[in-house]
């Protein structure tokens, strides 16, 4: 069995009295895409934005790639998130007047320096090499959600983090959606979590784990046949 | 006790950054850097003790300045090496590398710099009545400083690293700023004053005798550019020049140095990683050959305002009797004969002269200009044992003031009339008058 690129024990997060995440315990081996449901306020994103470093726990241990995350300064955190991991939005967040080729150099420029030829060829991954120079509101948001993967992968995180990637798209830019991660987590083997409402698309990935208000409630692990 | 502390200050300043950089440059070998430098700079003490106990003060002087020339001398030539071999990719370490990285080479290094560091602190310490106990004082001072360099050293980032050009542009600057409160040690001083005459040597031999008159191109306007190099100010922008051009060579040769090849990293992120850190590092190590600069510009400021005592005394008016003569009583208010340099201001209608009157230690009065016939008529102040001439900050000793020539103050001819001294005021005013035209027309435009 593969080593657990994220390890929790009795992690929590309360937001005042309010409760958003209750003692969960979870491993998660390297390699493995995870897709993560519930309903609206299970603590789903509150779960994705601990493992990826954007908040702190308020209990509890997260051991994430080997990385304590609770001992870590907040430029250790910055440093992780940069080296670590890669996070898919629903709404995308890309800047607006830069190109798609911009957008991803943007994300090689706070991990380390720019670098065009491989920008590009990240979106060629993509299938967007013919949308290189054009800017995200001249793209449609299948195109759009493709140059976020780019930008995700750029720096060949171990830890690919999606939040309702999907959420906005529709079927058929669902389904390419989904083809592209798959078959970039074949070519760079990294770890996919899928925070999804969506059925289908969790169905993507080899284990489905379900919260309800912030306590792990159920989990499926989906076996695959040859044909997929 | 405490006025030789105050007056160590700037020494033992740059005694702490001296360690700092040597700790941080060679920061494998901290306890050998601390056990040369500590030794060295206590051998400097001893050496400069030895040295002035001796031998005179001139030659003293002439040794460690010599050592200190030598090191701007090396750092030039380290600094042009630097710029033409930056364009290079060295993929392993070399053999110099090597050596330089040696446990015997750190404590050479740090031993030579620490003697020097070292020798010109004990200048500081007057020779007369200084004990084996005044000596202990910078000695203490210093390893109590190694010691705090020692542990601020070891909580500065270890991103932060020295580069060996940047760390050797550094302990210069730091010496030539710890020698420049010294008039008889600075360098920046003497070398304006090389730079000056010998732009104006040429400017003159050159010009003057090869081109003029009548040549063709030559028209008055040129002459007007031409007197710029005639200006007092040449000296201090040549030597400005020449004083920061290698700290800047260097800052060049680490700022253009070719980065480390990682075209054999395939995987992108990793490469590009590792070039931001080669990136990161290059950038940093242009901290310290910044900090050199300001250091070096701390210098040639300090050398302009030497911290030697000197006797400033304020001008006194004089009169011409109606014999023209000016006649100045021996005793009286003034005492002529007590040693120190006094300082008069003759007028007469619109034009005035600024002179002095000083005994010399031959037991004769000199009456001089308040200006030498090269420099500026800034005049002069008394320093021990010497004037010291406020524009280009040279002692002269006081056994060669009346003498004419050089830097020395202009002499003017007198005459000793029973208990005072009479001087020609008709000679006196057209003896400054024209060595301050002499001196001040170029700025003017030329001729």
């Amino acid at each position: 069995m593969a080593a657990s690129i994220i390890e929790t024990t009795g992690l929590t997060r309360s937001y005042g009295d309010i409760c958003a995440l209750k003692p969960l315990d979870l491993l998660v081996p390297e390699g493995e895409w995870l897709s993560v449901m519930g309903h609206s306020g299970s603590g789903k994103s509150t779960f994705m934005n601990l493992v990826g470093g954007l908040d702190r726990p308020t209990s509890g241990s997260l051991q994430v790639g080997g990385e304590n995350l609770l001992a870590l300064s907040e430029d250790g955190l910055a440093r992780f998130r940069r080296e670590f991991v890669g996070i898919i939005f629903q709404q995308h967040h890309l800047v607006p007047y830069l190109t798609a080729v911009e957008n991803v150099m943007m994300a090689q420029y706070f991990h380390s320096v720019p670098d065009e030829a491989e920008a590009r060829f990240a979106l060629e991954r993509v299938g967007l090499g013919h949308r290189l120079k054009n800017r995200p509101g001249e793209l449609s948001g299948g195109e759009q959600q493709r140059v976020c993967i780019a930008r995700a992968i750029i720096n060949s995180p171990k830890l690919l983090l999606g939040d309702e990637p999907t959420g906005n798209l529709d079927h058929k830019s669902t389904i390419m959606v989904m083809e592209l991660l798959k078959e970039l987590r074949a070519e760079e083997n990294f770890t996919v979590i899928m925070v999804t409402h969506n059925q289908e698309v969790a169905a993507w990935g080899d284990r489905t784990i379900y919260l309800d208000d912030g306590i792990l409630v159920r989990e499926e692990r989906l076996v695959k046949t040859d044909e997929g | 006790m405490i006025a030789i502390v105050y007056k160590l200050i700037p020494h033992l300043l740059s005694w702490f950054c001296i360690v700092l950089v040597l700790l941080r440059c060679f920061s494998v070998r901290r306890s050998v850097i601390m056990i040369a430098g500590i030794s060295g700079f206590i051998c400097g003490v001893a050496d400069s003790a030895v040295l002035f106990r001796f031998f005179s003060a001139s030659t003293s002087y002439a040794v460690i300045k010599s050592a200190l020339g030598a090191s701007f001398f090396l750092f030039w030539t380290i600094a042009v090496v630097a710029v033409y071999r930056s364009g290079e990719r060295s993929t392993t370490v070399s053999s110099r590398a090597r050596w330089f990285d040696s446990s015997f080479s750190a404590g050479v290094i740090s031993a030579f710099i620490a003697i020097v560091s070292g020798a010109i602190c004990a200048c500081r310490i007057p020779v007369v009545d200084s004990g084996a106990l005044t000596y202990a004082v910078p000695v203490l001072a210093a390893i109590s400083l190694a010691y705090a360099s020692l542990c601020i050293e070891k909580r500065i980032s270890v991103s932060f690293k020295a580069a060996p050009l940047g760390a050797f542009a550094a302990v210069v600057a730091l010496l030539l700023f710890s020698s420049s409160s010294l008039p008889r040690l600075d360098l920046f001083s003497p070398l304006s004053m090389k730079v000056m005459k010998g732009v104006h040597d040429f400017v003159h031999q050159f010009m003057e005798s090869i081109l003029i008159p009548d040549h063709l191109f030559v028209k008055p306007i040129v002459w007007k550019y031409i007197g710029l190099l005639f200006g007092k100010e040449v000296g201090f922008w040549g030597g400005i020049i020449i004083w920061f051009t290698p700290v800047l060579l260097i800052a060049l040769a680490i700022g253009s140095a070719r980065l480390p090849s990682v075209a054999h990293i395939r995987q992108g992120a990793q490469r590009r990683k590792l070039l931001a850190a080669a990136i990161r590092e290059q950038r940093l190590q242009l901290v310290i050959p910044f900090f050199s600069i300001v250091i070096f510009a701390g210098a040639a400021y300090q050398s302009s305002f030497p911290s030697v005592e000197y006797w400033d005394p304020t001008p006194v008016a004089v009169t011409a009797n109606q014999a023209g003569e000016i006649f100045i009583p021996k005793t009286g208010e003034i005492n002529l004969e007590d040693g120190k340099l006094h300082k008069y201001l003759f007028k007469q209608g619109t034009r005035e002269a600024r002179f002095f009157i000083l005994l010399g230690p031959d037991g004769q009065l000199t009456v001089d200009l308040d200006a030498c016939a090269i420099c500026k008529p800034d005049g002069y102040g008394q320093a021990d044992g010497a004037v010291l001439c406020y524009y280009c900050k040279t002692l002269i000793p006081l056994e060669t003031v009346g003498k004419p020539g050089g830097c020395n103050p202009v002499p003017i001819s007198f005459i000793e009339k029973g208990d005072g001294v009479a001087i020609d005021g008709i000679t006196l005013i057209n003896s400054w008058v024209s060595t301050v035209q002499a001196t001040t027309r170029v700025t003017e435009g030329g001729k």
